[in-house]
C-alpha cells in the first residue's frame, strides 16, 4: 500500500515539461476542481500520463478485481493479469520523449501484447491494439478520434473469439465505445467526454451479471469489464486532477458479495470456495464488512490484526478509510476492533450458516444481510417507509426503523417505545418527515434517556444526517453535524396530487404528476418527465456532486433506469446513483449533495 | 474408458465425452479463432460428420486423461498467453462437467489467421 501511494503523489507531482504542447493539465496548472479548463486534445506525452495513471490505479483495485474473478476459469487473477499487462505496456513508454500520440499508442498496443497475462490481458492488448490502430499517426487525439479508437478498440477485440461471449470485458469495452460515440456530437472536452464514457462503463459493468448467469449466481459483476472502467476511471481523475490514492470505488468493487460455494464449482484454494462436505463442526460463522474513518489508519497493521481474527480477511483503505471484510465466529471481535480505531460505517454482518442453510434448502433468496447495531452509547430511530428505504437505512447502521410516512404517521407511544427499546442511552430520532416532527419530539421529552430530534423533513436528509453520526462524538456535537449534513442536502419529491389545487402560482389537477424541490411545488404536469427536468434545473446539478434517485414501489425498475438514462444524456457529467426505495405514494426521492 | 469408483458403482467416461467438452472448451477461449483439422486425412475422414469434437484427440494414459487441441489462433496476440488460457479453459471445463481429472492438456498451434495486419 506504501509503495502505490507513492507512486500516486509521483504522478501527480510533475511539474509541467517547459517543452510539451501538452493540452493535459499537469499538476502546475491546478486542474482541480470546477475552475479547470477544457481539455481539447491529448498528445503523446499526455497519454503516457494517463497510462501511468490507469496502472497506478489498478494497482489499488488489483485485490478487488481479483476477488470477482470467477469466469471463465474462477482462479481469482483477472486484477493480477491485467495489472502485469498494463505494467508491461507503460514498460514501453515510461521513458520515451515522444509528442505524437499515434506512436505512444503504437508502443503501449505492443508493450501490452508483450506482457499480455491470462485471458483478460490478451483481450486488454487487442484493445489496445485496435485503439493504436485506429490513431494511425495522428499527433494528438480529440474527442471524435477517441470514440473512434474505442470502437476500433472493441472491433478489434470481438474478432479475436468465434463465440463473444456477453457480460465480460468484451460487452464492457463495446459499450464504453458505444457512449464515446453518444457523446461526441456534444462536447469536445475530453473530461466531460470521458466522463459520461466512465459513467456508462460504470452502468454496463453492472449489467454483467444480469447477462451472464455465472456471475449472478457468484453473486459479482465481470472481473475484467470492471477492470476496464477502472482504467477508463484513472484517465479521468487525472484529467480532474483528483488524486487516485482514495478508494470509494474500490469498496464498492469489495460490497459485491464473495464467491459463495454453489456445488458445481468445487475449488478448494480458498475457504469460499470449500466444497460444502467440508463444511466444519464450528459451521460457516459470520460474514462482516464494515468502513473504519478515521486518521492516521495503518492499514497494514489493521489487516494483520484482522486476520489473527478470522479468515477470508481483506482489509483495503488509505490512512482516512479503511474498508474490512473476514469472517469470524463472532462477529463482535472484529467490530470492537474497528470502532477502537475510528467511526464505523456501513456496518454489514451475515450469518453464512444461515445462507448455508438457505442454499441447502435450495432457495435462491439473497444472503440475509442483517444490520449490527455497534457497540456503541448513541443509537438513532428512524422514521421510514418502504422495504428499500428501510434497507438502506438498515446499511448505514440504523439502530430501529419505524414505519411511516405521508400518510401514515407514527405516534408518540411508538416513537417512544422505539426509543426505550434500544440498548443506548443516548438515542437521536430521525423523523424524515414534517408531519412526524411534533410526535418525535413529544418522544424525547417523555423518555427517561437522553433523546435530541434532528428534524430531517425528508428521507434524503435523513440519510444525510445518518451518514454525519459519528459514533466518537457526544451527542450534542452529533445533533450539531447531523443539522449541518441535513440542511446542505437538497430533496426533491415526486408524487401525485390527490385533490385539485392552485398553489405557489401553479395549478394542480388531481391526478396530475406533481414535482417539491425542498417541499416548495415547482412542477406539475402529466409525466414524471414533464415535472423533472424543472425540479432538476432548481436543484442546481453543476454545484453538487451526486444526484440520487429512490424509486417507489409502483415504478418499474426499468422505467427508473431509463429515467437515469435520459438524465445522463441532459446532464453528461452528473454522477447518479439509482436505488430501489420501494417507498409508497412517491415515485421518485430525489437528493443531490 | 476414464473409470471412477462410488458407493453404489462405477462411472465411466468416454474419450468421446472429453473430447466434446475439450473442443467446446477451446472454441470458445480468448484467442481462438478456429479448430484446426489435426491433419488432412483426417479433415477429409470427418468431412462428412463434422461433430463436436473436432481438433481434439483425447488419450487415456495408465488411467491418466491426455488432451490435445489443435487449434488456429488470431495473429497479433501473445500466442503463449492465448495457449495458456486454452490449457486452463479445458481443464477445467472437463473436470467440472465430467468429474474427471486432466492431468495435460497439449496445444497445438496450426495456423494463425490475420485479421488485422499491423
Amino acid at each position: 500500500m506504501k509503495e502505490e501511494q507513492l507512486l500516486a503523489e509521483e504522478l501527480f507531482d510533475h511539474s509541467p515539461q517547459p517543452d510539451q504542447p501538452l493540452t493535459v493539465p499537469t499538476r502546475g496548472e491546478k486542474p482541480v476542481g470546477r475552475s479547470r479548463s477544457a481539455v481539447l486534445a491529448v498528445d503523446g506525452q499526455g497519454l503516457k500520463r494517463l497510462i501511468e495513471a490507469s496502472l497506478s490505479w489498478l494497482r489499488h483495485h488489483q485485490a478487488a478485481i481479483n476477488s470477482l474473478n470467477v469466469f471463465p476459469v474462477p482462479d481469482g487473477d483477472t486484477g493480477t493479469n491485467m495489472l502485469l499487462t498494463m505494467q508491461s505496456a507503460w514498460d514501453e513508454i515510461a521513458d520515451s520523449p515522444e509528442q505524437n500520440v499515434g506512436v505512444v499508442a503504437h508502443s503501449v498496443a505492443h508493450g501490452a501484447l508483450m506482457g499480455a497475462r491470462g485471458n483478460s490481458g490478451v483481450i486488454l492488448s487487442q484493445l489496445w491494439r485496435g485503439f493504436a490502430r485506429s490513431l494511425g499517426n495522428k499527433q494528438t487525439f480529440t474527442v471524435a478520434d477517441l470514440a473512434q479508437a474505442l470502437q476500433e478498440a472493441s472491433d478489434t477485440a470481438y474478432r479475436g473469439v468465434i463465440k463473444p461471449v456477453e457480460g465480460t470485458i468484451l460487452t464492457v469495452a463495446r459499450e464504453a465505445a458505444l457512449a464515446a460515440d453518444q457523446v461526441t456530437q456534444q462536447n469536445g472536452d475530453l473530461t466531460v467526454a470521458l466522463d459520461y464514457i466512465v459513467g456508462q462503463t460504470k452502468q454496463a459493468v453492472a449489467r454483467t451479471p444480469s447477462q451472464l448467469p455465472v456471475l449472478a449466481e457468484a453473486g459479482v459483476v465481470d472481473a475484467g469489464g470492471q477492470g476496464l472502467y477502472v482504467i477508463l476511471e484513472a484517465m479521468l481523475r487525472y484529467l480532474r486532477g483528483e488524486s487516485i490514492s482514495k478508494n470509494e470505488d474500490l469498496e464498492m468493487a469489495v460490497d459485491l458479495k464473495p464467491v459463495f460455494p454453489t456445488g458445481h464449482m468445487e475449488q478448494t484454494h480458498s475457504d469460499a470456495f470449500a466444497p460444502i462436505s467440508a463444511a466444519d463442526d464450528a459451521g460457516y460463522g459470520y460474514d462482516v464488512q464494515f468502513i473504519i474513518v478515521g486518521q492516521h489508519l495503518d492499514v497494514e497493521r489493521i489487516r494483520q490484526e484482522i486476520d489473527a481474527m478470522g479468515d477470508s480477511t481483506m482489509v483495503v483503505g488509505d490512512t482516512e478509510r479503511v474498508k474490512v471484510h473476514v469472517h469470524v465466529p463472532d462477529p463482535g471481535v472484529p467490530i470492537s476492533y474497528g470502532a477502537g480505531r475510528g467511526s464505523l460505517r456501513d456496518v454489514v454482518v451475515e450469518d453464512m450458516q444461515a445462507q448455508y442453510n438457505e442454499y441447502i434448502l435450495g432457495r435462491s433468496s439473497p444472503p440475509i444481510s442483517s444490520p449490527v447495531l455497534p457497540d456503541q452509547d448513541i443509537l438513532t430511530v428512524a422514521v421510514v417507509s418502504g422495504d428499500g428505504l428501510t434497507r438502506v437505512f438498515e446499511s448505514l447502521g440504523v439502530g430501529k426503523v419505524i414505519a411511516g410516512g405521508q400518510t401514515m404517521n407514527p405516534s408518540t407511544q411508538e416513537l417512544l417505545d422505539a426509543v426505550e427499546s434500544l440498548p443506548a442511552e443516548k438515542l437521536i430520532i430521525l423523523p424524515n418527515n414534517p408531519n412526524v416532527i411534533m410526535a418525535a419530539r413529544q418522544a424525547a421529552e417523555l423518555s427517561k434517556k437522553q433523546v435530541v430530534v434532528v428534524p430531517t423533513r425528508t428521507v434524503p436528509q435523513g440519510i444525510a444526517a445518518l451518514l454525519a453520526l459519528n459514533y466518537q462524538a457526544d451527542l450534542a456535537d452529533n445533533e450539531r453535524f447531523m443539522n449541518a449534513a441535513a440542511d446542505e442536502v437538497e430533496s426533491g419529491e415526486i408524487t401525485t396530487a390527490t385533490r385539485s389545487v392552485e398553489l405557489d402560482g401553479i395549478r394542480i389537477t388531481q391526478g396530475d404528476i406533481i414535482g417539491l424541490v425542498n417541499e416548495r411545488l415547482v412542477a406539475s404536469g402529466p409525466t414524471v418527465e414533464h415535472v423533472l427536468w424543472p425540479m432538476l434545473g432548481k436543484m442546481d446539478l453543476a454545484e453538487r456532486e451526486i444526484l440520487t434517485l429512490y424509486f417507489g414501489d409502483g415504478v418499474e425498475p426499468e422505467a427508473a433506469e431509463l429515467l437515469t438514462v435520459r438524465i445522463a444524456e441532459r446532464f453528461p457529467g452528473q454522477e447518479l446513483e439509482l436505488i430501489d426505495g420501494g417507498q409508497p405514494h412517491y415515485h421518485y426521492l430525489l437528493s443531490v449533495e | 474408458m476414464s473409470k471412477s469408483e462410488t458407493g453404489l458403482g462405477w462411472i465411466e467416461v468416454s474419450p468421446d465425452a472429453i473430447a466434446t467438452i475439450a473442443s467446446q472448451a477451446a472454441a470458445s477461449t480468448y484467442g481462438v479463432v478456429g479448430i484446426a483439422p489435426k491433419n488432412l486425412a483426417n479433415e477429409v475422414a470427418h468431412i462428412f460428420q463434422r461433430d463436436a469434437r473436432h481438433g481434439v484427440e483425447v488419450r487415456v494414459q495408465d488411467g491418466r486423461v491426455v488432451i490435445d487441441v489443435y487449434v488456429i489462433v488470431e495473429y497479433g496476440t501473445r500466442i503463449v498467453s492465448v495457449a495458456t488460457s486454452i490449457m486452463d479453459l479445458v481443464k477445467f471445463d472437463v473436470e467440472r462437467a465430467l468429474g474427471v481429472e486432466v492431468a495435460q492438456v497439449n496445444v497445438h498451434v496450426e495456423g494463425l489467421r490475420i485479421s488485422d495486419p499491423d
